[in-house]
C-alpha cells in the first residue's frame, strides 16, 4: 500500500460516514491527518465537511491551515477566490439571492445521496452560499484575513481584480493603507495610461478616485507631497466631471429598449440611468453624489496643502466668493506662497466653473446627459431678445449704430481678447428674459450661468492664473467637451463678443454630430440650435443678410403647427410689455417649433425693419415688413401705421407678393382705404403681373415669384390666369384689385403661421437678396 | 490538646463537633500566619475522629453518637463554615484535616459524612466546598474518590428522577470539581459489568459537558503546577483514560450485556433503559469519541507550552495495555460473527485514539510497542495502519511532521504555526513521534 492508497482509504471511510455519523467521519479524518499531515485531500475533506455544515468558525480555521500548508493547491485558491468574490460582490444583488436559493435547493437534493466525487466537486463550486463563505472569512482573526487577502492579491493577474482585492484589504485594515495605498493608486493610474483609454471614466480611474483616494487622503499618518496631492485632486476632478457629463448610455440603441424609449414608462427611464463602466460591475460602476465627493476631496486636499481660508466653507458658490477675495492678495504674494495660492485659486475656481457650467448646460441642453428628457425640459437657446421689435423707438438710432457696430466688429476681428468690449459695451449685467413658467428652476439655472461666468472671469483675471488654468484644460482636453463649448458660446454671446461667438458656433458645429450622435434624431430642432444662435449673432452684429440666410435655413426645417389657440392677446401683451429697457437683453428661447418660428419671424422683421424705414425708398423691404407684422398682430400696429405713413408720403407702393401673404383684415382694410380719394389715392401695385408689366423689374425675379405663387396657390391659379389672359395693360386693374381684395378677405381665416412659413420658404431667395 | 479534649468530653455530641470546628479554625489560622506549610498533626486528627466521626483510639470510652437530626445540623454548620471562611488555604486545610482518609476505622464514617456534605453542597450550590472536594479528589486514592462519585451518582442519578439537572449545574459552579467528578465517574464505571455501565442520563450529562467544552477535561491538568507529583494511586490528572475506555469498550460491552439477559430470560438494564427512554446511545459515544480526539490534539499544544512534551504521559501505556486486554476478552466473549460491526467500531476507535494520542504526545510509546499487545485482537485495517505507521513520504514537504494544528477544537487563541516560537522550541523531535524511526512497513 502506498501513502496515497492509505490516504484514499481514510478519506473514503470518512465520506461513507459523513451523513449517518458525522462525528465518526471527523474522527477518521483527525486520525488520518495525524498519520499523513502533509496530505492535502484529508484536510480538504475536513474543510468540506465543516463548510457544508456551515460551521464557519472551524471551516475558516481549516481553510487557513490549507492556505498556509498548501499554498500551491489550486483548490485552495478556488475557495479563496469564491470567498473574495463574495466579499466583493453586491450581496443585495437579486441575481445573487436567486443563485443562493438555487444552491440551497441543489444541496438538499444532493445531500440525500452519498456524494460521489463529481457531486462533491459540484458542491464545492456552487453550493456554498456567499453568506456562508463571507461569514467563514469573518471568523478568521484580522491578521489572518490580512495575510490571506494579500496572498490572494498576489495571485491576481488582472489589475482591476487585484485592485479590488487590495481594496478589500485596505478597507478592513486601515493601518495597511500607509503601506499599500499609494502604490495601489499608482498602479491603477499606470494601468490607465498603459491601456490608453479615451475617457477618464474607466475602471482604473474609478477605482482610484472613488475607492483608493478617499482611503489615502483620510489616513492621517500619510504625509504626501503637495504635488502628488494636486495630481490626485486633478485626477479625481477630471473623473468626476467626465462621469457627470458623460453622454447618455448607449443602451437606448438596443432593439429591446428602443420600444421602452417610446413608452416613457418609469422602468424605461430607470433603464436609461443604468450605467456600467467597462470592466466593473453595475454596482461598483455607480458613483453617488459626484460633486459632493469632489468637494470632500477638495476639503481634505486643501487642508493637507495648507490652503488659505476657511476650511469649513462647504458649497461651490461659497468657494468662488472665497477665491475672489483671495485673488485680491495675489499680486502682493511671491515665491512659494504665490504658487500655492495660485494653485488653490485655479483648482477651486475651475471646479466651480465646471460644475456651474454643467448645471447650466444640463438645463439648456439636457439631451447631452440624459437619454430621455421629460417634455418641457429644454433645450433652450440663448438669443437676442426681440420682444421690442414691434416698437418704433430705436429705429433711427440703431439704424446708424448698426453700421458702426458692423465696422467696429470687422476692424477688431483680429484682436483676440478684448474685441468690441466698448463697442458693444453691454457685456456686463445683461438681462436674460425667459418664461418662468416654462423653465423649472430658472433662478438656479441663471445663477449657475452667472457663477460659471464669474469663475471664468476670475480664472482669466491674471495671466498666471490663466496659464495654469489652460494647463488643466489642455491636459483634460476640455476643447473636446461639447457641453463646455455650449456654455462658453453662451457666455461669449452674453458678453456681447458676437464675432467670437460666431467662431465658437462654427467650432461647435464641427464636433456636434460626433457627440450628439445617436440620441437625437436627425433633423430635429436641436440641430438648429446653433443655426439660430448664428442668426442671432449675425443680427446683433448688423449682418442682416447672413442672419436671414441662417434663419431661413432653420425655417425650412420647421413645420408650422395649427394656430395655437392658447396664445391669447393678453399673453402676448404681457410677454412684450415687460421690456422697454434697452435693446440689449437676451432671451432663453425654448427650442420648439412653437417658439422658434415666431422668433424667426421677429428676427426677420428686425432685419428688414431698419431697411424698410430708411430714407431711401425700399418697397420690397417695406412689403416684407408688412407681411411680417401680421404676426403677433396687433403688437405691430404702430409700426404698420408708420409704414402706411411712409407709403402715403411716397404716394405709391409696389409689392407684388401682397395678395399672396397679407391676410390680415385690418391691413387689407387700410390698403383698400389708401386707394380711395380720402386715403390719398396712393398708387398701389400689389398684383404680381401688374408690377412686372408696369415696372418691368428683373425678369428672372418676376418669373420666380410667379412660378412660386402659382405653385403655392393652386386655388387662385386659374383665376389669375384668367385675368392675365383677359386683362389689358392698364385696363381692369381696379377691377382686379377689387377682386383680389375680396378674395383676401375670404382668406382671413387661414392659419397665419402657415402663410408666413410659406412666405419664408417661397420668398427665401428674394428675402435674402433684398438685404445688403 | 488534652485540655480541649476534656472540655469536649463534657459537651453533647453536636456542640462538641462544633467546638472542634471552631478549634480547627483558630488553630490553622494562627499556624498559617507563622509557617508557610502547616502540618496537620496527629492530635488534631484524633480530635476530629473522636468528636466528629465518633471513633476513638481509646476503646474504653463510649462515645456519644449524634442523632440524624444532629448530624444534619452539623452538616449545615460545616456548609456555612466553608461558605463563610474567606481564606482559601484555611478552608483547604480544614477540609483536608476533616476528610483525608487516615487508613483507620474512622474512614468509613469520614467518607459517609463527606459524601453527605458534598451532596448537600451540590444541592445548594456551595462552590467553596466543591472546590475543596475537587482538590480532595486530586490528592486522595482513587478508591475513595470512586466512593464519593458513587454517592453523588446514587443521590442524583438514581434516587430521585429529574434531580440529575441539579448535578448538571456543577459544571458552571465549579468546573474543577466537574472535571474531577468525570474522572472519578469514568474510573468507577469501567463497563466491566452491567452494573458498571453508566446510566444513559449520566452518560448524556458527561458527553454534553465534554462536547460543550472540551477544555473542561483538561482543567485539572492546566491548573496543576508543572513540578507537582501525583500521589500514588490517585486518579489521573485527566479523565481521558476513562473516557477512552468508555468509547472503545462501549460497542462491545453493550452488545454483551444486551445478549446476556436473553440467556437469563429477562431483559437487562441496558436494553430496558434504551427502550424506556428511547435514547440512542451510539451518537453519544461517537460524539464523545470525537471530543476525546480533539482534546488529545489540544493537549499537544499545552504539553508543548508547559515544556512537558514527551515527559508527561497522560495516557499511560499500561492503561492502554489493560484496555486492549479488556477489549480482547470482550471480543472473545462475543461471537465475532454476530458482532462484526461492534468489533469493527471498537477497534476503529481504539486505533484512532492510539494514533492521535501517540501523535499528540499523550501516549509515549512506539508502534513496535503496540504490535505485540494488539496481536490478540481481530484484524482491523485501521489498527493495522496505525501499528505499521504511515508510509514514509518523500521529504519534499516543508510540513513539520511533529506538529498538527488544532482542528475541530474551539479557539484557544490561534493555532500556532510551524513558524511560531512554540513549535520552533521542538523543531526536530522525531522521537516524540512514535514510529517515525521505523522506516519499513510489514505487509498487511
Amino acid at each position: 500500500m502506498s501513502a496515497q492508497g492509505d490516504c484514499e482509504f481514510l478519506v473514503k471511510k470518512a465520506r461513507e460516514l459523513v451523513s449517518e455519523d458525522p462525528w465518526a467521519a471527523k474522527a477518521w479524518l483527525i486520525t488520518a491527518r495525524t498519520l499523513y499531515p502533509s496530505d492535502f485531500n484529508i484536510q480538504y475533506e475536513m474543510y468540506t465537511i465543516e463548510r457544508n455544515a456551515e460551521r464557519t468558525a472551524s471551516a475558516g480555521r481549516l481553510l487557513y491551515d490549507m492556505f498556509v500548508n498548501f499554498p500551491d493547491q489550486p483548490v485552495v485558491w478556488r475557495e479563496i477566490s469564491v470567498i473574495t468574490a463574495a466579499l466583493r460582490s453586491d450581496c443585495q444583488d437579486k441575481h445573487a439571492q436567486f443563485l443562493r436559493g438555487k444552491d440551497a435547493d441543489m444541496l438538499l437534493r444532493l445531500g440525500c445521496h452519498p456524494p460521489s466525487a463529481p457531486c462533491l466537486c459540484f458542491l464545492t463550486r456552487v453550493s456554498v452560499s456567499r453568506l456562508c463563505v463571507s461569514g467563514l472569512f469573518e471568523t478568521l482573526p484580522g491578521r489572518v484575513q490580512c495575510e490571506m487577502l494579500l496572498k490572494a492579491t498576489e495571485q491576481c493577474f488582472n489589475t482591476v481584480e487585484k485592485a479590488e482585492m487590495l481594496l478589500l484589504l485596505l478597507r478592513r485594515f486601515p493601518e495597511s493603507v500607509v503601506q499599500h495605498g499609494v502604490s495601489l493608486g499608482e498602479t491603477l493610474l499606470e494601468a490607465e495610461s498603459i491601456e490608453d483609454l479615451d475617457t477618464p471614466v474607466n475602471c482604473f480611474r474609478k477605482l482610484f478616485v472613488c475607492d483608493v483616494l478617499p482611503l489615502i487622503i483620510n489616513t492621517s499618518d500619510m504625509r504626501l507631497p503637495p504635488s502628488l496631492m494636486y495630481k490626485y485632486m486633478h485626477k479625481a476632478a477630471e473623473f468626476y466631471i467626465a462621469y457627470v457629463t458623460r453622454g447618455p448610455s448607449a443602451d437606448g440603441q438596443l432593439p429591446g429598449s428602443q420600444e421602452a424609449v417610446g413608452l416613457k414608462s418609469p422602468s424605461a427611464h430607470r433603464g436609461s440611468q443604468r450605467y456600467v463602466i467597462d470592466g466593473l460591475t453595475e454596482k461598483s460602476s455607480l458613483v453617488s453624489d459626484p460633486w459632493e465627493r469632489l468637494l470632500d476631496i477638495l476639503a481634505v486636499v486643501g487642508a493637507l496643502c495648507e490652503w488659505q481660508g476657511d476650511k469649513a466653507s462647504r458649497s461651490y458658490p461659497e468657494i468662488l466668493q472665497r477665491m475672489k477675495k483671495l485673488c485680491r492678495y495675489l499680486p502682493s504674494l511671491e515665491g512659494e506662497t504665490l504658487s500655492r495660492c495660485r494653485s488653490q485659486v485655479v483648482t477651486c475656481a475651475a471646479l466651480v466653473l465646471f460644475r456651474s457650467a454643467y448645471l447650466y448646460v444640463s438645463t439648456v441642453q439636457p439631451s447631452l446627459f440624459q437619454a430621455h428628457c421629460s417634455p418641457g425640459t429644454g433645450p433652450w437657446i440663448l438669443v437676442e431678445d426681440l420682444s421690442s421689435v414691434y416698437s418704433e423707438v430705436d429705429l433711427e438710432k440703431s439704424a446708424k449704430h448698426a453700421h458702426k457696430k458692423c465696422k467696429l466688429a470687422d476692424s477688431r476681428e483680429k484682436t483676440v481678447s478684448s474685441d468690441d468690449e466698448e463697442g458693444l459695451g453691454k457685456g456686463r449685467n445683461r438681462h436674460i428674459v425667459l418664461s418662468k413658467a416654462d423653465v423649472p428652476g430658472w433662478a438656479e439655472t441663471l445663477d449657475s450661468f452667472r457663477t460659471a461666468r464669474e469663475s471664468w472671469d476670475l480664472l482669466h483675471s491674471h495671466e498666471a492664473l490663466e496659464s495654469e488654468f489652460s494647463k488643466i484644460c489642455s491636459s483634460w482636453k476640455t476643447d473636446t467637451w461639447l457641453w463646455l463649448r455650449i456654455f462658453l458660446t453662451d457666455m461669449i454671446i452674453y458678453q456681447g463678443h458676437y464675432r467670437k461667438a460666431l467662431t465658437s458656433l462654427h467650432q461647435m458645429a464641427a464636433f456636434q454630430p460626433l457627440q450628439q450622435g445617436p440620441m437625437v434624431p436627425q433633423g430635429s430642432l436641436e440641430h438648429q440650435r446653433a443655426l439660430i444662435q448664428l442668426a442671432s449673432c449675425h443680427y446683433a452684429l448688423g449682418e442682416y443678410r447672413l442672419a436671414c440666410e441662417k434663419l431661413l435655413e432653420v425655417v425650412c426645417t420647421l413645420t408650422p403647427q395649427a394656430h395655437d389657440p392658447s396664445r391669447t392677446p393678453e399673453e402676448l401683451t404681457r410677454s412684450t410689455r415687460t421690456k422697454f429697457r434697452k435693446g440689449s437683453d437676451l432671451r432663453l428661447l425654448p427650442c420648439t417649433t412653437k417658439a422658434v418660428l415666431p422668433f424667426c419671424l421677429q428676427l426677420m422683421l428686425a432685419c428688414f425693419k431698419l431697411r424698410a424705414f430708411m430714407d431711401n425708398r425700399d418697397d420690397l423691404a417695406l412689403g416684407h415688413v408688412i407681411v411680417l407684422l401680421q404676426h403677433d398682430w396687433p403688437l405691430g400696429e404702430a409700426l404698420f401705421l408708420k409704414a402706411i405713413d411712409k407709403i402715403c408720403q411716397q404716394g405709391s407702393f409696389q409689392y407684388e407678393n401682397f395678395f399672396n401673404y397679407v391676410t390680415n383684415i385690418d391691413m387689407l382694410e387700410e390698403f383698400a382705404y389708401l386707394r380711395t380719394t380720402e386715403g390719398g389715392r396712393v398708387q398701389l401695385e400689389l398684383l404680381p403681373n401688374q408690377g412686372m408689366l408696369i415696372k418691368n423689374p428683373s425678369p428672372s425675379l418676376g418669373l420666380v415669384s410667379q412660378e412660386f405663387s402659382t405653385l403655392l396657390l393652386p386655388g387662385a391659379q386659374s383665376a389669375e390666369r384668367h385675368h392675365t389672359v383677359t386683362r389689358g395693360i392698364t385696363k381692369g386693374v381696379k377691377e382686379d384689385f377689387r377682386l383680389a381684395m375680396e378674395r383676401q378677405v375670404a382668406r382671413c381665416g387661414e392659419n397665419l403661421l402657415s402663410v408666413l412659413h410659406r412666405f419664408c420658404i417661397n420668398e427665401r431667395v428674394i428675402l435674402v437678396q433684398s438685404l445688403p | 490538646m488534652s485540655d480541649i479534649r476534656h472540655s469536649l468530653l463534657r459537651r453533647d455530641a453536636l456542640s462538641a463537633a462544633k467546638e472542634v470546628l471552631y478549634h480547627l479554625d483558630i488553630y490553622f489560622s494562627s499556624q498559617l500566619q507563622s509557617t508557610a506549610v502547616p502540618i496537620v498533626d496527629k492530635g488534631t486528627i484524633e480530635l476530629v475522629e473522636e468528636f466528629i466521626f465518633h471513633v476513638s483510639k481509646d476503646r474504653n470510652i463510649q462515645l456519644k453518637r449524634m442523632s440524624s437530626m444532629q448530624e444534619l445540623q452539623l452538616l449545615e454548620i460545616m456548609c456555612s463554615y466553608f461558605q463563610e471562611q474567606s481564606k482559601d488555604a484555611v478552608r483547604q486545610l480544614i477540609f483536608s484535616a476533616l476528610f483525608s482518609p487516615q487508613g483507620g476505622k474512622a474512614d468509613d464514617s469520614r467518607m459517609a459524612m463527606m459524601g453527605k456534605l458534598v451532596s448537600m453542597a451540590v444541592a445548594v450550590c456551595r462552590v467553596p466546598i466543591l472546590e475543596c472536594a475537587a482538590s480532595w479528589l486530586q490528592r486522595t486514592h482513587a478508591l475513595y474518590c470512586v466512593r464519593l462519585a458513587k454517592v453523588l451518582v446514587d443521590d442524583y442519578c438514581s434516587l430521585v428522577p429529574g434531580s440529575i439537572q441539579t448535578l448538571r449545574q456543577i459544571y458552571t459552579a465549579s468546573p474543577r470539581f466537574c472535571c474531577q467528578f468525570i474522572t472519578a465517574v469514568t474510573a468507577l464505571y469501567d463497563l466491566s459489568s452491567e452494573e458498571l455501565i453508566p446510566s444513559s442520563g449520566l452518560l448524556e450529562m458527561v458527553v454534553t459537558w465534554i462536547t460543550d467544552d472540551p477544555r473542561l477535561s483538561l482543567i485539572t491538568f492546566l491548573n496543576m503546577p508543572i513540578s507537582a507529583n501525583m500521589p500514588l494511586g490517585s486518579l489521573g490528572i485527566t479523565p481521558l483514560v476513562g473516557l477512552v475506555r468508555w468509547c472503545a469498550k462501549s460497542p462491545l460491552s453493550y452488545k454483551r450485556n444486551s445478549k446476556a439477559p436473553v440467556a437469563n430470560g429477562h431483559t437487562g438494564k441496558l436494553a430496558r433503559e434504551s427502550v424506556e427512554e428511547g435514547v440512542d446511545l451510539d451518537p453519544l459515544y461517537s460524539k464523545l469519541h470525537l471530543s476525546v480526539l480533539q482534546i488529545l490534539l489540544m493537549l499537544q499544544a499545552h504539553l508543548t507550552e508547559k515544556n512537558l512534551f514527551g515527559r508527561l504521559e497522560l495516557l499511560q501505556f499500561e492503561q492502554m495495555v489493560q484496555l486492549v486486554e479488556e477489549l480482547g476478552r470482550l471480543v472473545e466473549e462475543l461471537n465475532p460473527l454476530n458482532a462484526t460491526r461492534e468489533i469493527e467500531l471498537s477497534l476503529n476507535r481504539l486505533a484512532q485514539v492510539l494514533q492521535v494520542a501517540m501523535a499528540s504526545g499523550a501516549l509515549l510509546c512506539t508502534r513496535e510497542d503496540l504490535r505485540p499487545i494488539c496481536s490478540r485482537l481481530p484484524h482491523n485495517n485501521l489498527l493495522q495502519l496505525v501499528m505499521s505507521g504511515p508510509v514514509q513520504q518523500p521529504p519534499h514537504s516543508a510540513f513539520q511532521p511533529g506538529f498538527y494544528p488544532h482542528i475541530h477544537t474551539p479557539p484557544l487563541g490561534y493555532p500556532p504555526r510551524p513558524s511560531t516560537p512554540a513549535a520552533a522550541a521542538h523543531p526536530a523531535h522525531p522521537s516524540f513521534i512514535p514510529g517515525m524511526s521505523f522506516p519499513y512497513r510489514p505487509m498487511r
